[in-house]
């Protein structure tokens, strides 16, 4: 360093960094140098081929497709095994919104909660991008290699595969797996599903020869008595069963028609809170209240038949006798059903309805459905084999044996050592851990498919996007394993060429038909009928004192799947996870539901952990926090299933991290417990209900992030004033009243004194909200979430109350006159004098001169003086800026809307976006905006058509002929708020007085 | 000598004390260095205000989720603590202006403290609209100033616009008044010292004071003309506070009976407040002949005149609420006192009614201890009556759906302490750089001149 140029100072620099090579020559040349060689560098990377990004998509635009419009594709909801028809809305080359498809028979144009969010789950970052061999990522031609060779082996040995799946309605698939097994003599395909109707097709193989679960038709049942049924939240089909459920409800018009209906159960389901009559028997006293109520019909109708040996009537006579006469009155016109997992019981459910000749009038056996097909036999006689070590391949499609089932935990050793497992699954659940291979199938979103799920109906299930990782359809997967390279279209093409297309004959080209389904989304194609064998009556006869045997404990368990969390498949879905149960309130959590009197016996109260133990000392037991249920039976726990999974450990870091906040996951590192491991096999049927359990208060607590406090509308008996009416906040009325048009409190109407604060000289948008038709099925909320792009704020915020949905319902709990439940669905009024329009300081919330109370995010500063002032409580404040990191996820953002930043109010807009579509278009088109041009999110999606959206100003709209109705009533109508918001009372069909 | 006072008409300053001696006894201390004593409560202060700081940062870099406000309850402590401290100011104004026009001379001993205590009082409650805004950074969209945004201006329906009117005219007036009436006393420094940077630091602040007789009949009409400005506004400033609340439709604060009685707590608690801060100046600053409890005694009553008003305010509220049959009003009235914030309600009443009764007495008036007490006692209550009129009203309103509760995070109550971290700064600084009586005004009230000879008493 001696020729160490003295020009270059800064010793300094030197003394600190002793190492620092010094350049040779002076900082000129190097300079010159360095300049030189970055401006070489440039120039030749310039001449390179450079990646191709497109950042403006269609350059050269493709004909009908425009950036910025959207597109809708036919298809079908993957949410459940339900099979509704969707439109999926495409933005952009990326789908954001799922609807119902209006044309398709099943969903006409509705979707449930579940359906709304199972968007989210294309753009999950935790689905599989590529095969994976051991948990180690594989290449699919390695995976294929070395699956074919292991096939090979088993088939040069003469054993067989295990192919276990769920439901599958998927023709195609159907024929695919068949041709698949077909190749190794001794395979099996087992199907159950995790929240099986077994036993209905069980009774049905007994009392009619066809092992098949039959399509209910509610819209044409006068009388509805449910059993432990809960039709309208989660049983088989509820999208479809609350739209027949809601046709036979019509309170108004000339054509006024409203069923009746009774339901028995031991927990309150979302049906419970709407039946008529709501009837608590605990789950083992069932069989004994339909024999005896076939028992009273049989008597009616002459037949000898004995039920007797099922014990005393768990009910009064009278109610029975009454419900008989009901029942009977309505012959072929009611509908008896029944969720029970108990062939006997079923057996007497289709007793029953053939006594009351709804077979083929409200049952339809000749079309019946295909949503459930799990035989739970077949998934408990492969577990016996397994514990034999009695099988040598297995292939899991669409289910999780490991967490939905009971006693394959103690199988997972066994799993991992026979010769072949391979997972289809798209992502990493609890059984394809344990799997050799997973070659993880596509999203529905990404695959073409189809889908019976009713027979007649065929759905086409079209991709809406291209794959986002190296995923293939279940279809390619069993095709490559065969040796076969054909496409999954290409299979569907020829699966519908083949076993489709025959079943009609309106269409003669094939090409044609196949154009028209894709368009349509689905065909109707009458199947070639079945034989359905008449009603034998020897299965009833074989019944008679054949009670199952019991062991009675201190309480019996329910298991029970929550609207939003059904079996667990999309415990993923933070949408789902943040949706207040209808029932209860609470989010992220399941819990141990008890009676206020089980809970006071025990000396607990909410939150306090307790361990609830099945099987006398087997270590069958789950510790959970209680919630103290009103309406359930006193000597039932009830606990929901879906809890547990180890896919919500992500949920460790969901919400804003700060401070004070706590984490949404439990001491287990996830989101609730697993309860699948109570679930018994008992008699080759999952048994959900009516084992007995033991309760055992524990030192623990957890806190339940409810979104509710207040349970009544009462107020809290000792803060009570004397003498005074309750809140008029949500009216209800019977039938028979809403007839003859005796309202007992007709709407306030006061002349104002003042002119109005708005002119409308346009549109006044307005909304009506059918209480008689709500049933707080909860799908609404989501499908706001997903239009709105609503932020997911995680437990611990929830629990704060301060979760960000713009539409929330209400549900209140009344004691007078026998528990009842109603709900209300509360969004922003937008009322026309405001207050929340005149505190804000900064003019960020308006009225526009349509009838809207507009918040501006922009100009909002976050004083919150218009949430204080709101008296429905409707503003959602943005408290944090929410988690947005990740980046796939926020490709389901709609870009019709603004992300709100942190500090900024937000509420309902009315689905503005919609509005000024439907504006644009009609302009567009030169005509004015019609009646039902506009849905909003909520309304479009409400399976039982509760909420109507349209203009006040036209006297000839949808609304306007609504809001004649003597029901009609706007809450906290005195404040002289002047809602745009409408609500027709509650109808119950009550017996009168 | 022996000296004798009139039982009827007992001097304002004791101490037989000379102009002269006046001014030495309240300089002094400004050119002292600080005391132990002083230190030790400005050390306290500024961490307690260091701590408000580090809380209001957080606030600022993460949201105002940090505070335990909810969808239901959306302000809690942060317009509590704006208006508890907006009612502290108020003693400082009434002092100043009001008793000024009816020549209540015991005034001269405790305006010039009183009027500071306004002034910080009114800084730390001017904070607290800024950061419980959710974007406080565009806080200046309240303001009405020109812009580029057209039509777009503040809301001029909206209370907290008027709000910002109001503080900021009493903000305006309170220090140019205070500012005034230190002018003769900063000359008066002045003249105390050598020549030198201080001195013409000190002549520039007074205006270069000259003491003729102009100067000082200018200064005598400016500030009654300021103290006639200033009454109105003893007034106005808390009702249209008031209206914050009064103007909304939430039972519990949409009460025509609001502004009376938020004027009356205002007086209420800003006279509470000053008797905390004399007794203490007293005993720390050793003006035990200037603040005598004769002036305690005044203060006292008028304290306990106000909380008598405050009680009919109470009174009343339940009144109406019962006789408008209105199913809301009542519900929130019977809740506020036997429901989940039942407690808050009777620390409420039990310190503004119960706590100033025992001021009837004079024993209680005499005794500097006691009183200090009552005082503290009467601040807490007059905190606890804006968190329950906030809180309670907001908890359950309409829907009984949407009925939440509310509990404190540790960053609200640190910028609660914050804020009496600041206010304590600032007057503690405030002691050592003006004098803390008004040694101009003091002077016309000295006892000499007074004195009676021994037998003319009778």
């Amino acid at each position: 360093m001696a020729d160490h140029p003295s020009t270059h100072g800064d010793s300094g620099r030197e003394d600190e960094f002793p190492e620092l090579v010094e350049p040779e020559i002076s900082p000129r040349r190097s300079f010159l140098r360095a300049a030189g060689f970055t401006f070489a560098g440039g120039l030749l990377a310039g001449c390179s081929r450079a990646p191709v990004e497109r950042a403006i998509p269609f350059l050269e635009k493709p004909e009908a497709i425009t950036p910025g419009r959207a597109y809708f594709y036919a298809s079908a909801c993957a949410g459940c095994t339900a099979g509704c028809g969707i439109l999926a809305k495409v933005r952009d080359g990326r789908p954001v919104k799922l609807e119902g498809n209006p044309e398709h028979p099943l969903s006409q144009g509705r979707l449930c909660a579940v359906g709304q969010a199972s968007i989210l789950g294309l753009y999950d970052s935790a689905r599989l991008k590529h095969p994976l061999k051991q948990s180690k990522p594989a290449s699919w031609e390695q995976a294929d290699r070395e699956i074919s060779e292991s096939l090979a082996q088993i088939s040069r040995n003469r054993r067989g595969i295990y192919l276990v799946s769920n439901t599958i309605t998927s023709p195609t698939l159907r024929r695919q797996i068949g041709r698949f097994l077909d190749r190794f003599p001794g395979s099996r395909h087992v199907v159950y599903d995790p929240l099986s109707s077994s036993a209905i097709l069980d009774a049905h193989l007994e009392t009619h020869g066809a092992r098949l679960l039959p399509r209910y038709r509610f819209h044409k049942a006068e009388v509805i008595a449910g059993f432990d049924a809960d039709f309208l939240g989660t049983w088989i089909s509820p999208v479809e069963f609350a739209a027949g459920y809601r046709a036979g409800r019509s309170p108004d018009g000339p054509d006024a028609r409203f069923s009746y209906h009774v339901q028995f159960e031991s927990r309150l389901s979302l049906t419970g809170a709407k039946a008529d009559k709501r009837v608590v028997i605990a789950p083992h006293e069932l069989t004994a209240a339909l024999a005896h109520l076939a028992a009273i019909l049989s008597a009616k109708a002459n037949h000898t038949v004995k039920l007797s040996g099922f014990g005393p009537a768990p009910v009064p006579d009278a109610l029975l006798a009454g419900l008989a006469e009901r029942l009977w009155e309505a012959r072929g016109k009611s509908l008896v059903i029944c969720g029970s997992q108990d062939v006997r019981t079923q057996v007497i459910t289709n007793f029953l309805n053939h006594l009351l000749g709804n077979y083929g009038a409200t049952i339809d056996l000749d079309l019946p459905s295909h949503q459930r097909q799990g035989a739970d036999r077949d998934a408990e006689a492969l577990l016996a084999r397994l514990k034999d070590g009695r099988v040598d391949a297995l292939f899991f499609h669409g289910v999780n044996p490991v967490y939905e089932l009971p006693g394959w935990d103690a199988v997972a050793q066994t799993i991992q050592r026979i010769a072949l497992t391979v997972s289809l699954s798209g992502t990493l659940d609890e059984t394809a851990e344990l799997a050799h291979y997973v070659c993880p199938d596509h999203h529905p979103l990404e695959s073409w498919g189809d889908s019976e799920a009713v027979s007649g109906i065929v759905t086409l299930v079209q991709p809406a996007i291209r794959p986002l990782g190296k995923t293939r359809s279940v279809v390619e997967s069993l095709g490559a394993w065969m040796g076969e390279s054909q496409s999954t279209y290409d299979q569907l093409r020829a699966c519908w060429k083949q076993d489709v297309f025959p079943r009609q004959s309106d269409v003669r080209s094939f090409e044609e038909f196949w154009e028209q389904s894709v368009q349509d989304g689905f065909a109707k194609v009458p199947p070639a009928r079945r034989q359905v064998a008449a009603f034998r009556m020897a299965a009833v006869g074989n019944l008679a004192g054949a009670a199952r045997a019991r062991q009675q404990g201190a309480y019996s368990l329910a298991l029970y799947p929550k609207l939003a969390m059904l079996d667990g498949r999309h415990a993923a879905n933070p949408w789902l996870q943040e949706l207040p149960d209808p029932i209860s309130k609470i989010t992220w959590d399941n819990y141990a539901c008890l009676s206020p009197a089980a809970a006071a016996a025990l000396n607990v109260k909410d939150g306090d952990v307790i361990q609830v133990e099945a099987g006398n000392g087997s270590g069958r037991a789950v510790e959970a926090p209680v919630l103290v249920q009103p309406g359930q039976h006193d000597r039932v726990v009830a606990l929901a299933l879906g809890y547990g999974r180890k896919v919500t450990e992500r949920f460790a870091r969901v919400g804003p991290e700060w401070l004070y906040g706590k984490s949404t996951v439990g001491p287990n590192g996830r989101v609730g417990v697993r309860v699948n491991h109570l679930l018994t096999f008992t008699e080759g049927a999952l048994e959900y209900a009516g084992q007995p359990v033991s309760l055992r208060k524990t030192a623990g607590t957890r806190l339940l992030a409810a979104t509710q406090s207040q349970h009544t509308i009462e107020e809290p008996s000792r803060l009570r004033a004397q003498g005074i009416q309750p809140r008029p906040i949500l009216r209800e009325t019977s039938f028979h009243q809403s007839r003859t048009g005796s309202n007992p409190s007709p709407a306030h109407e006061e002349e104002d004194l003042w002119p109005p604060d708005h002119r409308f000289s346009k549109h006044h948008w307005g909304m009506a909200v059918d209480l008689a038709a709500c049933t707080g099925c909860s799908a609404c909320v989501i499908a706001c979430q997903v239009e709105n792009n609503i932020p997911v704020v995680g437990k611990d915020e929830a629990r704060r109350h301060r979760e960000m949905h713009w539409i929330r319902l209400d549900r209140y709990y009344s004691e007078e006159g026998g528990f009842a439940v109603a709900y209300q669905p509360m969004m922003c009024q937008h009322c026309e004098h405001a207050s929340c329009e005149t505190v804000c300081p900064a003019l960020a919330t308006v009225h526009s001169e349509e009838g809207l109370n507009q918040q501006i995010y922009n100009r909002c500063v976050g004083t919150r003086y218009c949430a204080n002032n709101c008296p429905y409580k409707v503003r959602r404040f943005n408290w944090f800026d929410y988690r947005r990191e990740d980046r796939l996820q926020n490709m389901v953002l709609n870009p019709d809307i603004a992300v709100r930043s942190r500090g900024v109010m937000e509420k309902c807009s009315f689905c503005i976006q919609r509005i000024q579509e439907a504006k644009i278009e009609a302009k567009r088109r030169g005509v004015p905006v019609a009646d039902g041009d506009i849905e909003t999110a909520c309304q479009q999606t409400c399976p039982s058509n509760a909420i109507l959206f349209g203009d006040l100003n036209d006297p000839h709209s949808a609304l306007s002929r609504l809001l004649k109705s003597p029901r009609r009533y706007r809450v906290l109508e005195e404040l002289n708020e002047r809602p745009s918001v409408h609500y027709l009372a509650l109808v119950r069909n009550r017996e009168e007085t | 000598m022996a000296t004798v006072y009139s039982e009827l008409r007992r001097p304002l300053i004791r101490g037989e004390k000379s102009t002269g001696e006046v001014t030495r006894d309240i300089s002094l201390p400004l050119e002292r260095a600080p005391s132990l004593g002083w230190w030790i409560a400005f050390l306290a202060a500024f961490s307690a205000l260091s701590l408000g700081v580090a809380a209001v940062a957080y606030l600022f870099s993460t949201g105002v989720g940090t505070w335990g406000l909810n969808s239901t309850v959306g302000w809690a402590f942060d317009i509590t603590n704006f208006v508890f401290w907006i009612g502290i100011g108020h003693a400082g104004t009434l002092i100043s202006a009001i008793l000024f026009l009816l020549r209540q001379r015991w005034r001269t001993s405790v305006n010039r403290s009183a009027e500071a205590m306004t002034i910080f009082a009114v800084i730390c409650a001017g904070l607290f609209p800024l950061i419980h805004m959710g974007r406080p950074w565009l806080a200046f969209w309240m303001f009405p100033y020109p812009n580029t945004r057209g039509s777009l201006w503040v809301n001029f329906r909206s209370p907290l616009v008027w709000d910002f009117f109001a503080i900021a005219t009493y903000f305006t007036i309170s220090v140019v008044f205070w500012y005034l009436g230190l002018m003769p006393d900063l000359a008066t420094i002045r003249d105390r010292l050598k020549p030198g940077l201080r001195r013409t630091l000190m002549n520039f602040f007074c205006f270069g004071w000259d003491g003729s007789y102009r100067t000082w009949s200018h200064y005598e009409t400016v500030y009654k003309l300021l103290a006639g400005l200033g009454t109105p506004l003893v007034v106005s400033v808390h009702t249209i506070v008031s209206w914050d609340f009064a103007t909304s439709v939430i039972p519990g604060w949409h009460a025509t009976i609001f502004p009376p009685y938020f004027v009356a707590g205002a007086i209420f608690s800003g006279m509470a407040m000053v008797l905390t801060l004399m007794i203490l100046v007293r005993n720390l600053m050793h003006l035990e002949d200037y603040i005598t409890p004769d002036h305690v005694d005044k203060m006292c009553k008028v304290t306990l005149v106000t909380s008598g008003l405050v009680g009919l305010a109470y009174a009343t509220e339940f009144f109406t609420a019962m006789y408008s049959a209105n199913r809301h009003e009542q519900f929130i009235f019977m809740n506020r006192a036997f429901g989940p914030f039942g407690w808050s309600y009777w620390i409420m009443t039990s310190c503004n009614l119960l706590v100033p009764q025992t001021l009837w007495f004079r024993r209680i008036r005499s005794s500097l201890g006691a009183v200090f007490l009552v005082s503290i006692l009467i601040n807490v209550g007059m905190w606890f009556e804006r968190f329950v009129i906030i809180v309670t009203s907001l908890h359950r309103d309409f829907l009984p759906s949407s009925w939440w509760s509310y509990t404190p995070t540790p960053i609200e109550v640190a910028t609660l302490v914050g804020s009496f971290g600041l206010f304590f700064t600032l007057f503690l600084l405030f002691l050592r750089l003006v004098p803390v009586i008004a040694l101009s005004e003091v002077k016309g009230v000295l006892s000499y001149g007074r004195r009676l000879k021994q037998g003319d008493e009778a």
